[in-house]
């Protein structure tokens, strides 16, 4: 078992690519109109899985609810992280708290956006000295918006949510791409903060792979420590064995000798 | 008549009407059986036997055969090619059925008779008995062939005897085909003996708790049988004769108290065997203990035999006109909806007990139980569509049940459990089991566009249009129930979380997968084009003198509501063409996950917790009616079964020995020898 | 007659056939029940957010939710039945919709019939459970066993429901039904002459449609929404789209049933969204039932008053 301090400390990071809009080779036009009217749905609807970590939470009611509704905005509250397009941290993160809010991240689907909320999850905030919280969200995962404020207010929020809006219209809001690119950075403060044995149960390489994700830093350092223990996650693909027809002759031969 | 193998072949192949396509199949079976026909054996023995099993009446080689099969079994059952033996023998036997012209709707009637010690037996087959006998050897046959391979030598290698299997098995099978060819009271009462003692045999074959339930069984079935003997013993002092002709005259002449009793008598009999409300409680321990292939066979087809006698008995020689005007005292009732509620709670009582059980094989043996329910209900409405609804459900079930039990006793014979709290996610790793055992949980739960919905549906629509809104609720509560219990059994078995001890679970072996497969195409077929069924059921009805349903291929016509399954499975498979279109045709590439990655609120998942939802799967409905079990239900079973431990324990003295089968087969000829 | 001169009876009666007008209205029926679904969905949602005095979504909100879920980049599957159980979810529905004859079409309801239809809507659910229960989550299989333990609830004043109004028509045939309620006009309605069978309906159309007093097994905040908590991406589309036409069955067939189907498609559609916003209306001021608590109601006042309703219909 590696030792905390004998992780590699991540290099510095990288700029984020935000803006850089991969499809943005198209040449068809009628394939650009599709674009559009994808990511025109894409803004105009999105499924918000509140992490209700730190004071900040408590700013959210007000905003869904009739004073400032957010559904007007196609925003609405989901529950499990498979459904969602946002995760929104509204506090400071305890280590504890951070590694199921990394499990949540990576059990999204992509396109999935990161909102943090209130100062605690820009740089610490009030718990800087404190040894428990993780200080910056964007360490271990790529942040989209942070919406600054001990607390924000609703309007705050609101804000925010219409700068995300208008950034994914625009295809602006690629964060998540990162988290795939650049696994290994990400990966690598994760594990010096829990431990080198830290794994989740979502595979981000193999889903990195699968879906054309792979960038120049997703493999390292660190992701070469993950395999060291990673437990394998393979899906259980159907198996049909009709060759058992092979297997039993040959025991119905083992009988034989044995009698 | 000259005939040879070749001949014979011609004219089965002629008799099934094949498109010309099939002229080249025919002439490889043609050029290979000369083959067989040119070497010397043949000649000398082959070519005689033939002859003589053409020249025979159908009836005479149908039971020839049978017999025969019995006969091999017994001498060679100890043989490894025994079971492939029997799998052709009982293919014998289906050919000389199909010889009969069953399969397509014009069955031809023929009878035997045989004296002995004065006393004439007499058996005639109609399309009454064709039909059973259908449902019988073709349960038979994929029993035999489910059997034939990795099974037998599974069961070989636990100890038990490949021979005694056969043999009941065998027996079973020519027991039920002397019983529905009956065509008096000393046939029928022989038929009924032999196959409730073969039943016992198949039952007790593999001691431990199955004898146990055999033996409560034997208690059940030797009250039946007196009760059955009374009935008989009534008739004959009435009619003077155990020709059926004679009965039903003297049933004509019977005063209503004499018809009370006889319906008392004979349906209690009966009703043992079909394991109607309240005597119901013996069936599904016994069936679901005994051994996997035997138990595909009692399942399927053997509680029936309760149900024929009822159909002949009650529904044909009394008649449902009769029983409306057989009034019970003091009540609004007739016997007709006495019988009918009688077979409404046959539904419901033991397909919610089905619903807590935590056995896989005993949840379907339960659900047995209850699917008799709607058979019987459906000949009590006594309409076109009711009664040919219900005689459809006897074919409908016995394949459906057929199929979930082999499917079931496949997981057992791949994991070795049916409990369904320690299974789950099996749908990788035995994915064609799981297709069979869904098309049959279509069917049993009556949903389209599987067999059953079909025959539930026709009794749905006669309760409408009869008027009987009590009986039909009871019928679709079942049918909920039956849902309900089903989902729990394929997502108990086959869905949720794979567990660590059933990563390396492999499919079913071959021998077992096609019967299945077979039935479960049977299944969809019976679904999507119940013409060639109800065909057969058409017959029946117009043999026994109910009004005949107005079929077509793909259903029903009727004005008032009729049924086109060709429509509606064609729409289905177009609609879900149109969803996978939706699914699969739009968005974003899937990818497959491990099972482990999945929500729990935070939680990190690891194998050596389950992450699974089995026990008391139905926990909000079981807050409200599980006090009902332990109240009305719990109590009356109790009774009665404290009543039958009595009783079976007197038996169980008196049986007590090393080998309790062999001696229970004797006592069943000692009985027999007594009775005649 | 054997069955196979039957087959070529029916070969020949085939042809005759006006297959053009026939397979256009397969076609027309999912499609239209699909966008008055969207339609339906909207409503929904307008109504909750009126009630809580908010604006609400925008009009196009549940295509935008639709098409964002479908187009994903990610999707997450648990395998083949998971896939398989969406496409069944749908392909159900699109199946259903064509038995339940709307102004001007029939579609296939002279083929089916209204407890073809019953059953016909159960292979959705069916579906569903079956993929649900691939996902290997106990919450969802929590939610499908609640879900199936409410369709014993709901169906069995549905059923005494359905017993009444076939009973009364004396048919089956839902086209019969309606040729019978517009013969009249608004006299011979099914809920002029059944009233309380419609009251028992109205009931049991809240719990089929799994509206508030009724949706404890999506219980969002105890069993993280039951059947979808495993649902992302265009599993969670699939059900989207599922539930599109899954209000539109529900309201269209009670407009079938009592309220004289459709003399044309405006009216039609203002009847089905009338009738679909009564239960919604109602949802919006409850919280849930426990399921015993649900199952106990059903099986009491609605099947009480269906049951009186039909001893009319009888006498
Ligand atoms: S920023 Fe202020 S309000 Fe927000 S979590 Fe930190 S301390 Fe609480």
């Amino acid at each position: 078992m590696t030792h905390i301090d004998q992780v590699p400390t991540p290099g510095a990071p990288l700029p984020v690519e935000i803006g850089v809009k991969a499809g943005a080779a198209r040449t068809n036009p009628f394939a650009r109109v599709f674009d559009e009217l994808v990511r025109f749905a894409q803004s105009r609807s999105l499924f918000m899985l509140h992490y209700c970590t730190g004071c900040g939470a408590v700013e959210l009611p007000p905003a869904m609810t009739s004073r400032f509704d957010m559904e007007r905005l196609g925003i609405q509250p989901m529950v499990s992280p498979r459904q969602a397009d946002i995760l929104l941290i509204t506090g400071y993160v305890s280590v504890k708290t951070l590694k199921r809010v990394i499990l949540t991240y990576e059990q999204m689907n992509s396109p999935k956006y990161v909102i943090g909320i209130c100062s605690c999850t820009v740089n610490g905030g009030m718990y800087w000295q404190s040894y428990a919280t993780a200080k910056k969200l964007n360490d271990y995962m790529p942040v989209d918006i942070y919406i600054a404020g001990c607390m924000p207010r609703p309007e705050a929020v609101i804000e925010g949510l219409r700068g995300l809006i208008e950034n994914i219209r625009t295809g602006r809001a690629d964060a998540w791409k990162d988290y795939y690119r650049r696994y290994d950075y990400y990966l690598g403060n994760q594990q010096r903060l829990f431990g080198a044995d830290w794994q989740t149960s979502t595979d981000v390489i193999a889903e990195a792979r699968h879906y054309d994700l792979f960038g120049p830093a997703t493999l390292g350092a660190h992701t070469a420590l993950l395999e060291q223990h990673q437990r394998p996650l393979e899906a259980l693909e159907m198996r049909i064995e009709i060759p058992e027809l092979m297997r039993r002759r040959s025991r119905s031969d083992q009988d034989g000798t044995a009698q | 008549m000259a005939t040879s193998p070749t001949t014979v072949v011609d004219q089965l192949l002629a008799g099934l009407h094949l498109p010309d396509g099939f002229d080249a199949v025919a002439g490889v079976i043609r050029e290979s059986l000369a083959h067989v026909t040119n070497s010397a054996i043949w000649t000398r023995y082959g070519q005689q036997s033939l002859e003589w099993l053409i020249g025979m009446n159908p009836v005479d080689r149908l039971f020839m055969l049978s017999a025969l099969t019995l006969l091999l079994m017994l001498l060679l059952g100890r043989l490894r090619s025994a079971g492939v033996l029997a799998v052709l023998l009982y293919g014998a036997q289906f050919a000389a059925l199909l010889s009969t012209d069953t399969l397509f709707g014009a069955p031809v009637a023929a009878e035997v008779r045989i004296t002995v010690a004065d006393q004439s037996l007499h058996w005639s087959y109609d399309a009454l008995s064709w039909f059973f006998a259908m449902i019988t050897i073709g349960a038979a046959f994929v029993t035999a062939w489910y059997a034939a391979g990795s099974w037998m030598r599974r069961y070989r290698e636990a100890g038990q005897s490949a021979r005694a299997f056969h043999v009941a098995l065998a027996l079973n099978c020519f027991g039920m085909l002397l019983l529905v060819g009956s065509a008096d009271l000393l046939s029928l009462f022989l038929g009924w003996e032999l196959v409730s003692w073969a039943s016992f045999l198949l039952m007790a074959l593999v001691g431990g708790p199955g004898a146990q339930a055999a033996l409560k069984y034997l208690a059940y079935a030797i009250s039946g049988a007196m009760l059955l003997l009374g009935g008989i013993a009534l008739i004959y002092s009435i009619g003077g004769s155990f020709e059926y002709g004679a009965v039903v005259a003297a049933i004509r002449g019977m005063t209503d108290v004499q018809v009370w009793t006889l319906l008392l008598l004979l349906g209690g009999g009966f009703a043992v065997k079909l394991g109607l409300l309240p005597f119901h409680l013996w069936q599904a321990a016994a069936y679901a203990e005994a051994p996997g292939a035997g138990s595909v066979f009692l399942g399927a087809i053997s509680a029936r035999m309760g149900l024929f006698g009822i159909i002949v008995f009650i529904v044909g020689m009394i008649g449902v006109s009769r029983l409306m005007t057989l009034e019970i005292p003091y009540t609004f009732m007739s016997s007709r909806e006495l019988i009918a509620w009688i077979a409404a709670l046959t539904i419901i009582v033991p397909t919610y007990t089905a619903l807590q059980q935590h056995d896989a094989r005993y949840l379907l043996a339960w659900h047995g139980i209850g699917q008799g329910g709607y058979m019987l209900l459906g000949l009590m409405v006594g309409d076109a569509v009711g009664s040919a609804g219900g005689l459809l459900h006897c074919f409908n079930y016995a394949i459906t049940q057929a199929a979930l039990l082999m499917a079931v006793f496949a997981v057992v014979h791949r994991t070795g459990t049916a409990d369904l709290n320690q299974l789950g996610g099996l749908v990788t790793r035995m994915p064609l089991t799981f297709l069979v055992l869904l098309f049959g949980i279509i069917s049993l739960a009556g949903l389209p566009p599987m067999a059953g919905f079909v025959s539930k549906w026709m009794v749905y629509r006669s309760l409408i249009t009869e008027g009987m809104p009590l009986l039909f609720v009871a019928a679709v509560v079942g049918t909920l129930g039956t849902i309900l219990s089903v989902y729990k059994l394929i997502h108990n078995i086959f869905l949720g979380q794979l567990r660590v001890e059933h990563q390396g679970v492999a499919e079913a072996p071959l021998s077992m997968l096609i019967p299945m497969l077979g039935l479960s195409a049977l299944i969809f077929l019976a679904g999507f084009i119940p013409g060639p069924a109800l065909s057969w059921v058409a017959q029946v009805q117009g043999q026994l003198g109910l009004p005949v349903v107005p079929w077509v291929l793909g259903g029903i016509v009727d004005p008032r509501g009729g049924l086109d399954m060709i429509w509606l499975v064609g729409i289905l498979m177009a609609g879900f063409g149109v969803g996978a279109l939706v699914f699969y045709g739009f968005g974003g590439r899937s990818r497959r996950v491990h099972q482990l990655d999945n929500y729990a609120g935070g939680h990190f998942l690891t194998a050596d917790v389950h992450y699974q939802y089995s026990d008391n799967f139905y926990a909000g409905l079981m807050h409200l009616i599980g006090p009902w079990y332990r109240g009305a239900f719990r109590w009356l079973e109790r009774s009665l079964a404290a009543t039958l431990d009595l009783v079976s324990f007197g038996a169980e003295g008196l049986y007590r020995v090393a080998q309790p089968t062999l001696l229970m087969l004797a006592a069943a000829v000692a009985m027999l020898a007594w009775v005649f | 007659m054997d069955w196979l001169s039957a087959m070529r009876l029916d070969a020949l009666a085939a042809v005759d056939f006006h297959w053009l007008g026939l397979v256009l209205e397969l076609m027309l029926m999912p499609l239209i029940a699909f966008v008055a679904g969207l339609g339906l969905v909207l409503m929904l949602r307008k109504i909750a957010a009126r009630l809580q005095r908010r604006v609400g979504p925008p009009l196009l909100q549940p295509l935008w939710d639709i098409i964002k879920l479908h187009a994903k980049e990610t999707q997450t599957s648990h395998g083949l039945i998971h896939e398989i159980g969406i496409v069944m979810a749908i392909g159900g529905y699109v199946a259903a919709v064509t038995l339940l004859p709307v102004p001007g079409m029939n579609g296939l309801a002279q083929q089916g019939g209204l407890i073809a239809l019953l059953y016909m809507t159960m292979i959705p659910s069916l579906g569903l459970a079956l993929g649900v229960g691939q996902c290997a989550n106990p919450n969802g299989s929590i939610g499908i066993s609640r879900a199936l333990t409410a369709m014993l609830a709901y169906d069995v004043p549905m059923v005494i429901v359905i017993f009444g109004v076939a009973f009364h028509f004396g048919s089956l045939n839902l086209v019969h039904m309606i040729a019978a309620q517009q013969a009249g006009g608004v006299a011979t309605w099914g809920m002029v002459q059944m009233p309380l069978l419609a009251l028992a309906g109205l009931f049991a159309l809240q719990g089929m449609l799994g509206k508030q007093p009724f949706e404890i097994y999506v219980a969002p905040a105890e069993i993280a929404t039951g059947p979808m908590v495993e649902m992302g991406g265009k599993f969670l589309g699939g059900l989207f789209v599922m539930q599109c036409f899954q209000l539109y069955t529900g309201g269209a067939l009670y407009v079938t049933l009592f309220l004289g189907g459709g003399e044309h498609w405006l009216t039609f559609l203002f009847k089905v969204f009338v009738v679909t916003a009564i239960p919604m209306t109602i949802a919006m001021v409850f919280p849930r039932y426990r399921t015993e608590d649900m199952v106990r109601l059903f099986w009491k006042w609605p099947t009480m008053i269906g049951l009186l309703g039909i001893a009319f219909v009888m006498n």
